[in-house]
């Protein structure tokens, strides 16, 4: 579950930015405290507490007061739109690099992408 | 203070040295004494008989000293106890074990002077020349003794673990040698007569207390020893 | 945050060798700090003077802003458990811990207990005829029941096996988040423990290396794999620490943070970007650093 070569907290965030956008904390929902992460993950509270941070600075995360951290509203939006945006940058770039290499243009990508899209997108539209 | 009778506590915890080990060396050293004085006596000799036993406990002493110093020293440095609360906390675990024991050895006088050595005429615990002066004085002669050796064992132990065999060895020998030395000094200035005669006019308690100003620069040097020792 | 160690400049002399060389740092109140190193770069000789079992060649230490040095008030606070740790004669792990509820106000026997029971350690049996395993278990019970707000565990978790290690780790985590305190945490089995570190101190040759927040450190490397040409392209300009070859394909280890351009940059060259666990950093920086001068981080 945890990968190496990456800061712990940022891996963190990410989990907790997963399930945002999968749906399973829903907004106005609290989050999970830092002591509940750090036991789930086995893993030192300060850095629980730093991917915490780090989530309530991009405005993912608030505080109530004497109660804990909660997922803000639209959290989910603002999440997809990142993602949307590095989606090209992470995922597309190196996708044209290998099909270049195996002598694919975007043509052909194209015609793949429809043809699987047809078959295991189906159900997962959102 | 509290910290002091902690290390006490510490020392005691390990009741099997302090107590029980002596007690039984005592009690068989006693019971062995005994065996071999009622086979004598049963043989027609008379007595009054003396024996040596009574010093095995004293060695024991030696060996819990020296152990203080190799074991309960690096755990209680473990255990953040400084160097002073160590040292003061297991001299006076000493001294507490030393006054039981001299106790144990002046009621055991008493029954044999009561007993008129065991109904043997034998005795473990009595020496007339101890008794002399009473048995507060003998009960001194004791203490001394035992406190000394457990001082001599862990005097011992500080110098071995700080400079090794070597310089022990030495330490050990050289009071020896300063002692042919003595006696040569002597021969030469022909004060044999002097030396016998003060030699002669010391009591058993005075031993002791020569005995136990020995003991404190043994304890004085231990502690310099200590303080800059690494567990 | 508060200081509660401060050294500096500690060096420490034996003969020839300088078994500790010019240290200086910091620890924080209440962080879970890992002092990491090869054996025998000086991390015991470092915890032996702070806790004022072993003495400075020359340099300054502060525990709580004191010198440590015969000062009660100071080394009350603090408990350090060494490996190889030893105890009094025909003592148990039962007398261990009774000694130790004296000397440590903060000591919690009911906690010693439950410990006692995780790592099934028989406290009856006099301590010098248990087994490694069980004379490790012994001292890991020691600091963590002490509760003290120092504690120094020098890697007293050797001799235990994978699953003993692994309750330690947990049973740490979990009392440190309930009675948070300062934990210093030596050891050289460097990935198994860095999760729990909020902060790595690096010691290699009596030298300090690297000290730095431990999620600061865990993206400072990546490793390059491909075509030797494509791969000496990507890494000119670059802090190599390592480089293997094996015909036509090389490795290399660099410094500095990938970047998404970076990765697409790779991406198109064909190359692959490995990730280089904590552990594989330290490894191949101080490799690195045997053949150059200096730290390199």
């Amino acid at each position: 579950m945890i990968e190496e070569g990456r800061p712990l907290f940022v891996q963190i965030a990410e989990d907790i930015e997963n399930s945002i956008i999968d749906g399973s904390l829903a907004e106005d929902a609290q989050a999970p405290s830092t002591n509940e992460l750090a036991a789930f993950y086995r893993i030192n509270p300060a850095t629980a507490a730093k991917g915490i941070t780090m989530l309530t600075d991009k405005g993912v995360l608030y505080k109530r007061r004497g109660i804990g951290m909660f997922i803000a509203p639209g959290a989910r939006d603002l999440l997809l739109g990142e993602r949307r945006a590095a989606f090209a940058t992470r995922y597309l770039d190196p996708l044209i690099a290998e099909a270049r290499t195996l002598g694919l243009g975007p043509d052909d990508i194209a015609r793949l992408l429809q043809e699987r899209a047809a078959t295991t997108m189906e159900g997962t539209s959102r | 203070m509290n910290r002091v009778i902690n290390v006490v506590r510490m020392q005691l915890v390990n009741r099997q040295a302090y107590v029980w080990v002596p007690v039984i060396v005592l009690t068989g050293s006693l019971g062995l004494t005994l065996a071999i004085y009622s086979i004598i006596a049963g043989s027609g000799v008379q007595g009054p008989f003396y024996g040596g036993g009574a010093q095995a406990p004293l060695w024991c002493l030696l060996a819990v000293g020296v152990q203080a110093l190799t074991l309960s020293f690096p755990f209680s440095q473990a255990l953040s106890v400084t160097r002073k609360e160590f040292y003061l906390g297991t001299l006076l675990s000493a001294a507490l074990t030393a006054m039981i024991l001299a106790a144990i050895f002046v009621v055991g006088g008493l029954i044999e002077r009561i007993t008129d050595g065991w109904g043997l005429n034998g005795y473990f615990f009595y020496l007339p020349w101890v008794w002399e002066h009473g048995p507060a004085a003998a009960a001194l002669v004791f203490f001394a003794l035992a406190f000394g050796f457990f001082v001599l064992g862990f005097w011992a132990a500080t110098v071995y673990k700080r400079w090794g065999t070597v310089v022990l060895t030495a330490a050990l020998v050289i009071p020896g040698l300063m002692l042919v030395a003595a006696l040569w000094f002597i021969g030469r200035a022909n004060a044999w007569v002097q030396v016998g005669r003060w030699f002669a006019s010391q009591t058993a308690p005075g031993w002791a207390l020569w005995g136990l100003l020995a003991t404190a620069v043994l304890a004085g040097i231990s502690y310099l020893i200590l303080r800059r020792l690494v567990p | 945050m508060t200081t509660v160690i401060e050294v500096k400049n500690l060096t420490k002399r034996y003969k020839e060798t300088l078994a500790v060389d010019n240290v200086s740092f910091t620890i924080e109140k209440d962080a879970i700090y890992g002092l990491l190193g090869r054996n025998g770069a000086g991390k015991t000789t470092i915890m032996s003077i702070l806790t004022a079992q072993n003495f400075a060649t020359s340099g300054d230490v502060r525990i709580f802003g004191e010198d440590p040095y015969e000062n009660p008030r100071v080394l009350g606070r603090m408990c350090f458990v060494r490996e190889g740790q030893k105890y009094p004669d025909e003592a148990t792990a039962m007398h261990a811990f009774r000694i130790a509820g004296l000397f440590y106000p903060n000591w919690d026997q009911a906690f010693a207990d439950d410990l006692v029971a995780d790592f099934q350690l028989p406290t009856k049996t006099r301590i010098k005829k248990l087994s490694r395993g069980q004379l490790s278990a012994v001292g890991v019970i020691l600091g963590l029941a002490s509760r003290a707000e120092i504690t120094f565990f020098d890697e007293p978790y050797l001799g235990l096996d994978a699953v003993a290690r692994q309750i330690f780790y947990d049973r740490l985590l979990e009392d440190y988040v309930e009675h948070p305190r300062t934990i210093i945490l030596s050891s050289h089995l460097i990935d198994e423990v860095s999760n729990l570190l909020e902060h790595v101190i690096v010691i290699d040759k009596g030298r300090i290396v690297m000290d730095e927040e431990t999620d600061a450190v865990r993206d400072r490397a990546a490793t390059i794999v491909g075509d030797s040409a494509a791969v000496e392209a990507f890494v000119t300009g670059r802090q190599v620490i390592h480089r293997q070859s094996l015909g036509r394909v090389t490795s290399v280890t660099v410094l500095g943070r990938l970047t998404d351009a970076d990765r697409a940059q790779l991406a198109a060259a064909g190359l692959d970007a490995t990730p280089v666990s904590l552990q594989q950093l330290i490894v191949r920086t101080s490799q690195s650093t045997a053949s150059k001068e200096g730290a390199l981080l």
